[in-house]
């Protein structure tokens, strides 16, 4: 090796060796010290190359992308190190200090960081490692690599209450609990997530009313616009109109003409006298809808202020029992549910159509006069003449979204079956709100069941159930 | 669970190069740092991230904030600005990506856009014609943002509901932006009707509102 290393270095510096001194040159070849000079060049050129070369892939691991997953607060984590596919298959060792402060740990043997992180943050972590060839008193290589730890979401609510004094304020947390002739209301009413995290009003409300005299109850549910300034007002002065709209002009005339059609209707169940029962409901419902559209663009010039700012969702209910049955009817704008869950459970019929928009959120209010010009105005309003029900209930979207889901759920007894087991104890929380006794205290269930935990779902809850 | 998408146009093109996009990589890992401790944003805020210059680039498809992270934002010495190419491009994520409500689907909250630009478009013909495709998409807010001299707010206004001018594109001014651009995210998951457009907080004071 050594001999070929001279010619090579001679030739490459144009020495040539005359043929007369060709024999005094095989003796240099030869002489052992020449050779040993040679050999060291060569190692020493070899140390070289191979030291650059651990440089560069030292380098080329530096400069590497390597991302692993962002972790959450409080909720497992894996992230393994895929040696193939990172092309790290010349790591002989690798290990991670002090991810114990954060509650993870690495394991060498599987090179995974695991664990359950306890502290969120932009980390920076240092794996360190040895090439092959690397021996093993040499100090570690050490590369940085990127950890997000994102907090608890749970943990970051804050729960600051609205103000006082503040323009339209109403409590953050509402129960009712009242006898409606032979049936019973609960209702809670909770201010969502997303307005205490920062001192907001609750924008839903609900309001009824049991006429004692007719029997007639009048149940009303609103959600006011996230977007629209007063919108809570919006939501409780459109419940209460409902409210006083009935109390006022539901005479004994009318309701007699009511009665009168309803026998009609219960025992011919005729073609003609369904289409005088529609147009009834279609007149009177559609009168207390508009009236309190009205009434809401009145107050909101005498404010001073527009009657978009005061946008919210309706739906209201007129409920009495019949020798034949009970007769429920219903007017609904905007994207709050009311479900008649028949006896037993064993069916379910939907009331209202929702009006969901393309988009979340994109929904129609009461506020809105183009809801009355339109040809689907006739398609808000429901009837229906049923011996019994097990539950009546009005909901608003902060209960319908995280427990339905879509709107296709809606006409799902499933659904509703599953709502109603959530209802009766099968929570995470275990808590039961006692439908079958209902009391002072139902109320109270229902409120601390209305707590439950659904991520991305932090609205207002409303729920009214008659049973 | 309903998604906020929000998608950022960032302008990368030559004049960027240097102090300006290292002040725009620190200003968005701080808005991404901010957005990560509102728990309102952890649980619905998907963010896209595409820049343009000569080229067109998905630096981040649409992720969700608690899987994202902020990829670092180069640009070249040189080169023109693409806008129009952008917003093409975008027309399609956006078409595909963002969910609409269907009996069987929940829908996304409206998307948000943010386009960031210190120039003018160079193919300003196409530019022209996206921006009524763009319109049609329904954004909830389009916010232009025009940082330093050359940028062109006229243009911008034709796109954008609301643009704002920086008149220097350095770091404090850009993080006190981007501040503000994560208050109007957290405005942008509230029913607000169909249409109407999202209210934005008010711009602090580096920021002149364009009218």
């Amino acid at each position: 090796m050594g001999k070929t290393y001279i010619q090579q270095l001679f030739k490459a510096y144009n020495i040539t060796v005359d043929a007369g001194r060709q024999q005094l040159f095989e003796e240099f070849m030869s002489d052992e010290r020449n050779i040993l000079a040679a050999e060291q060049i060569i190692t020493n050129q070899r140390l070289l190359m191979d030291t650059w070369q651990f440089k560069n892939r030292l380098a080329d691991i530096q400069q590497q992308q390597v991302v692993i997953p962002n972790a959450t607060v409080g909720k497992a984590y894996t992230a393994r190190f895929d040696f193939a596919q990172l092309k790290w298959e010349d790591f002989t060792w690798s290990g991670i200090n002090g991810l114990e402060d954060i509650g993870l740990a690495y394991d060498t043997a599987t090179a995974e960081i695991k664990g359950t992180p306890v502290k969120s943050g932009d980390f920076k972590i240092r794996l360190q490692y040895r090439l092959q060839g690397q021996a093993e008193e040499t100090p570690l290589n050490e590369k940085l690599v990127s950890l997000v730890i994102n907090p608890n979401p749970r943990s970051l609510w804050k729960d600051l209450p609205s103000d006082r004094e503040g323009a339209f304020w109403k409590e953050d947390n509402v129960t009712a609990f009242a006898p409606l002739g032979d049936k019973h209301l609960v209702a809670a009413s909770k201010r969502g997530r997303s307005h205490a995290n920062t001192g907001a009003y609750r924008d839903d409300d609900f309001a009824f009313t049991h006429l004692a005299d007719s029997g007639w109850s009048i149940l009303a549910v609103a959600d006011g616009a996230g977007s629209a300034i007063a919108s809570r007002e919006g939501s409780r002065l459109a419940c209460n109109y409902i409210i006083d709209y009935f109390e006022k002009e539901f005479s004994p005339a009318l309701q007699a003409d009511f009665d009168a059609l309803l026998a009609e209707y219960a025992t011919t169940g005729s073609d003609a006298t369904q289409k005088k029962l529609t147009r009834f409901v279609y007149d009177i419902l559609g009168a207390a809808a508009f009236t309190t559209h009205k009434k809401l663009d009145e107050f909101a010039g005498g404010q001073g202020m527009s009657l978009k700012d005061f946008h919210s969702t309706l739906i209201f209910v007129l409920l009495k029992k019949y020798v034949h049955g009970y007769v429920i009817m219903s007017f609904g704008v905007g994207d709050c549910p009311i479900g008649l869950v028949h006896t037993g459970a064993s069916d379910i019929t939907l009331m209202n159509r929702l009006d969901v928009g393309e988009f979340g959120g994109g929904t129609r209010f009461i506020t809105m006069p183009e809801i009355f010009k339109s040809d689907t105005f006739a398609t808000r309003f429901g009837f229906k003449l049923v011996p019994g029900f097990s539950y009546l209930m009005l909901m608003t979207d902060g209960i319908y979204d995280p427990k339905f889901e879509v709107e296709a759920n809606l006409d799902r007894l499933s659904a509703w079956q599953s709502l109603l087991a959530d209802l009766g104890g099968q929570n995470d929380d275990r808590i039961q709100v006692t439908l079958d006794a209902p009391s002072e205290d139902t109320a109270r269930q229902l409120a601390a069941w209305m707590d439950f935990w659904s991520p991305g779902n932090h609205d207002d809850r409303t729920l009214m159930i008659i049973c | 669970m309903r998604r906020l998408p929000v998608f950022f146009l960032l302008d990368t093109s030559g004049s960027m190069y240097g102090e300006p996009i290292q002040a725009l990589n620190n200003a968005l890992s701080g808005m991404v740092n901010t957005l990560r401790l509102d728990p309102q944003a952890l649980d619905s805020l998907w963010l896209s991230i595409i820049t343009f210059d000569k080229e067109v680039k998905e630096l981040m498809p649409l992720t969700e904030l608690v899987h994202f992270q902020l990829p670092e934002i180069s640009c070249p010495q040189s080169g023109p600005t693409h806008t129009g190419r952008a917003l093409e491009f975008l027309h399609g994520r956006v078409t595909s990506e963002v969910r609409k409500s269907t009996p069987t689907q929940k829908g996304d909250w409206r998307p948000l856009l943010f386009i960031f630009t210190d120039g003018k478009p160079s193919d300003l013909q196409l530019y022209r014609e996206m921006i009524p495709q763009i319109k049609a998409l329904n954004f909830a807010a389009v916010v232009g943002c025009a940082a330093g001299k050359a940028a062109d707010n006229g243009l911008l206004k034709e796109l954008a509901d609301t643009v704002v001018h920086l008149d220097t594109a350095d770091s404090a001014t850009l993080k006190q932006f981007f501040k503000w651009v994560s208050d109007t995210i957290e405005q942008g998951n509230k029913s607000m009707g169909t249409t109407s457009q999202v209210v934005l907080p008010p711009p602090p004071q580096e920021v002149i509102l364009i009218v």
